[in-house]
């Protein structure tokens, strides 16, 4: 699959090298800026060895099509979503393979207020990417490269609107951080010094490779898990390499399931929003919580894009995904892990509970995620075959195929970054759970 | 018939933003030369056109994509870069610029280990790997280094070769017109730390040249007033990346680009002594006089300054050029080089009390035309066929194009591989006689 592109309003995403090279980043921005009004286009990038080469090919595009570069170096991608609301882009790009393996990266477009693009707008910059039909600036007319300074305090000041930062501040909370050698590393401490925490970061070096899957998952908390036992710390938690998905480690140095840490940022924003807006393939828990604090919640299908476009199309206020994503629109059009950090020292302080406690009348649900690897030309056959299946059963097909049965549900569908399908069992018996894999397995195989 | 303004040749690639020169190009390009290079470190520099930094955003992609090391020496005279590969002993460069071609322009000059262009067979290579399109992308880029002080190895190299102390007594006032280019941030200071008193004329850095960055004489009117205004001794004009020199003389008047390698090569033999000449066969009969009168032998090569040096080297040529400017010494580097050319001139200057009128007159007289025709290569044939049956009875020499002497006057007719253009010159002792034969010439083509 190294020589494929995964091409959505997700990003473009391939395996540098491989797929995603120079030359393909070169041509999308050369789209995406001739698909642009004038102005500005916004950008940033992860850690990852490659964003630097990648986003300097971005830069030469986007000026040869004759729009200004505001250059933010690297950058968590929220961080610059959050600041598209308050200046005036054309549009936005991020370098960051987000939760990606090393190896990957992807080129992600940004609208004016950067939102993902939907599938409209996405499809108008492929059609134009296809044509290769891009604009040229003439020598006078090429565009200029600015590099920028994120400001750091706007976001914060930004935030201690949305949580009680006095109140967080009194508990001097010791917290292990884990941003997974990502672009957040370099804004941690003064995030910390902000809220007054006692930071223990590891693996904040961004120069160095991911010291483990950035996936903010249960396997991939150990060394979080071991760091809040040795230092008997108030909270851990786990960045993908881009800060837009977190989990949680609580105080007793017991890792959560990234699924926790949607209804967990529901459940602190009590009495504050009205509505949320998911994913079908995110825990029951997100009900239970929604239920919990009085709001109701709907589901759509898996991806930034189209989360958010349905918050701001439904006016929700919060939205997020089981992955460990949580964004709020008032804040800004981003999952923001940050933000999501914030709110849950903001539900500690307020309750005077730690994370265990917080999370203790969470009703017994168990997950099972698994990806099969598919050929791209077989996942649409295997699907049909399986809505087949299934027909009876009335399934959900808003995103893939979701069977609801008493105490238990499970999802499958093609993925959007990678060439896999993914399957989502959740249910509150073990035995139920490994019933249907073995169901699936055998339907999938034939 | 449709002839594109991009030129992909062995000389590297070449077009103009906004419609052929497209970052797309310029990426695959670079990741062809690196590539090539295999490894290592190379160097980048550009000139000061308003292009240069969309173009070099590419070409550090480009090299960073196939895991090279690069190492960006910002703006940056194209000799100073050759001259900087060479003793850092880097594996390559990519000098960003258009010489002398309009604002409009850009282009790829590659340079080889050792701070040459490309040999012909060396460039063939590359442009396969260009075509083929394969390249050798890694999983780990490098990381890109920066030299802040890049034209010192250059500039100390010729302040050894000459003798300053000899300029500095003679207080001579230049003024000097790099056009805006690569090396206007440097040249003040060269000049003024060969002991010269120094005016700037086009020496700030703004949005496109001040003039055409071609220094021929019909470009030079601002170095021609300015040389009146300060009373200057002698002006000279570099092109946009400064391997090319063109002279004004104490009144003004420039002496012709064409004499400006004369004036350098008869500087070299009076005062390094004596060695083989070798020039370009589009080059004046003037530099055969030089020779003559110094008593040394004269070669011969192929247009283009790789083939120059290549020669000088095969004949043990000390000093050598082209004919448009480009002054070659071996004691500094077979390159074309504007600062050399300017440290002999003022040499000799200081040495022989003359003015530059009157070394200039020392010489005898040419005229020459220089035109360009725009036309395809598949026109080629068919006009060199009808040169050579009309032109056989001249001495013929068809190494590069077609040359054709006779004892009044000389042509050269050949393709050119920076523009698709075929290039006409000719040289006679009178201008009439130039400006017939060179009509006779054209009817032909």
């Amino acid at each position: 699959m190294k020589d494929r592109l995964r091409i959505s309003v997700s990003g473009i995403r391939g395996e540098v090298p491989g797929a995603l090279n120079v030359e393909v980043a070169s041509k999308f921005s050369s789209a995406f800026s001739s698909y642009l009004e004038e102005g500005r286009v916004a950008l940033c990038r992860d850690s990852r060895c490659s964003s630097h080469m990648l986003e300097m090919a971005v830069i030469s595009s986007i000026m040869a099509s004759g729009l200004d570069c505001a250059d933010f170096g690297m950058l968590p991608t929220p961080f610059l979503q959050f600041l598209m609301r308050k200046e005036s882009f054309a549009g936005g790009i991020s370098i960051a393979g987000g939760h990606n393996p090393l190896s990957w990266n992807a080129i992600i477009l940004l609208d004016t207020g950067g939102d993902y693009l939907d599938i409209s707008e996405g499809s108008e910059v492929f059609n134009i990417y296809e044509a290769g039909d891009f604009r040229k600036a003439r020598w006078r007319a090429l565009g200029k490269t600015h590099t920028l300074k994120f400001p750091l305090e706007l976001y914060l000041d930004t935030l201690s609107k949305i949580v009680d930062t006095e109140s967080i501040r009194k508990r001097n909370y010791k917290v292990v951080a884990d941003p997974c050698n990502g672009s957040t590393s370099a804004y941690l401490r003064d995030f910390a010094d902000f809220f007054r925490i006692d930071l223990i970061p590891i693996n904040d070096n961004p120069e160095k490779p991911f010291p483990h899957s950035p996936e903010p998952s249960v396997e991939n908390a150990s060394q979080v898990e071991a760091v809040v036992k040795s230092t008997k710390a108030d909270l851990g938690f786990l960045l993908n390499s881009d800060s837009s998905r977190l989990s949680f480690v609580n105080e007793k140095a017991e890792a959560l399931s990234e699924e926790m840490t949607f209804p967990l940022c529901l459940l602190s924003l009590e009495g504050k929003i009205g509505k949320a807006i998911t994913t079908t393939v995110t825990t029951s828990w997100a009900d239970w919580a929604a239920e919990n604090i009085g709001i109701t919640i709907s589901r759509t299908k898996v991806g930034q894009s189209s989360v958010v476009h349905t918050m701001e199309s439904e006016g929700a206020e919060a939205g997020g995904e089981g992955s460990g994503s949580f964004s709020l629109l008032s804040f800004s059009s981003g999952y923001d892990s940050l933000l999501a950090l914030a709110l849950i020292l903001d539900y500690m302080s307020k309750e005077g509970k730690f994370l265990s406690e917080l999370t203790q009348p969470f009703p017994p649900l168990n997950m099972k995620k698994i990806k099969i690897e598919v050929p791209p030309e077989r996942t649409y056959r295997v699907m049909d075959r399986l809505e087949e299946i299934y027909y009876k059963e009335s399934p959900d097909c808003t995103d893939g195929i979701r069977v609801e049965r008493k105490g238990i549900w499970f999802n499958i569908r093609p993925s959007a970054t990678e060439f896999v399908l993914r399957i989502t069992i959740e249910g509150e018996k073990e035995e139920q759970i490994e019933s249907v894999e073995d169901e699936l397995m055998d339907r999938i195989g034939q | 018939m449709r002839i594109s303004d991009l030129k992909i040749s062995i000389s590297g690639i070449r077009g103009i933003v906004g419609e052929s020169l497209t970052p797309q190009l310029i990426l695959k390009f670079s990741e062809a030369f690196s590539t090539y290079i295999g490894g290592g470190k190379i160097a980048v520099a550009s000139d000061t056109r308003p292009s240069a930094e969309m173009v070099k955003n590419a070409v550090f992609a480009g090299i960073l994509s196939c895991g090279v090391s690069p190492l960006d020496l910002g703006i940056l005279p194209i000799p100073s870069l050759q001259i900087y590969t060479k003793e850092k002993k880097l594996d390559g460069a990519i000098s960003i610029t258009a010489s002398h071609n309009p604002v409009e322009w850009n282009a790829l000059k590659l340079i080889r280990k050792g701070g040459h262009f490309l040999y012909p067979l060396e460039a063939e290579e590359l442009l396969d790997v260009y075509y083929q399109g394969r390249f050798r992308r890694v999983e780990r880029p490098e990381k890109i280094e920066r030299e802040h002080e890049p034209f010192v190895t250059h500039e100390q190299k010729v302040l050894r070769f000459v003798d300053g102390e000899l300029i500095k007594t003679k207080k001579i006032k230049i003024v000097v017109d790099p056009c805006g280019g690569a090396a206007s941030p440097y040249v003040q200071k060269f000049l003024e730390a060969l002991g010269a008193e120094v005016v700037c004329v086009n020496c700030d850095l703004k949005e496109g040249f001040p003039r055409n960055p071609e220094p021929v004489a019909s470009n030079l009117g601002d170095l021609c007033k300015a040389v009146r205004k300060h009373k200057a001794d002698i002006g000279f004009a570099q092109d946009a990346d400064a391997d090319r020199l063109a002279v004004v003389d104490e009144n003004g008047i420039p002496i012709g680009e064409e004499y400006t390698l004369a004036l350098a090569v008869n500087s070299y033999l009076k005062l390094k002594g004596k060695s083989p000449v070798v020039v370009n066969l589009s080059t004046s009969r003037v530099l055969e006089d030089v020779a003559r009168m110094s008593g040394v032998d004269i070669f011969m090569s192929k247009v283009g300054e790789i083939n120059v040096a290549r020669k000088m080297a095969e004949v043990g040529a000390k000093i050598g050029g082209e004919g448009n400017g480009g002054i070659m010494v071996s004691d500094i580097h077979t390159c074309r080089d504007s600062f050399s050319g300017m440290a002999l001139l003022l040499e000799y200057i200081a040495w022989s009390g003359k003015k530059v009128s009157e070394i200039r007159a020392e010489l005898p007289d040419y005229f020459m035309m220089k035109h360009k025709v725009k036309a395809s290569y598949k026109d080629w044939r068919k006009t060199l066929s009808r040169l050579t049956s009309k032109y056989g009875s001249g001495k013929i020499q068809d190494l590069d194009g077609l040359r054709v002497d006779y004892p009044d006057f000389w042509f050269h007719v050949r393709p050119s591989n920076t523009e698709p253009v075929i290039r006409v010159q000719v040289e006679a002792k009178s201008g009439e006689m130039a400006k017939e034969e060179f009509k006779k010439i054209m009817e032909v083509i």
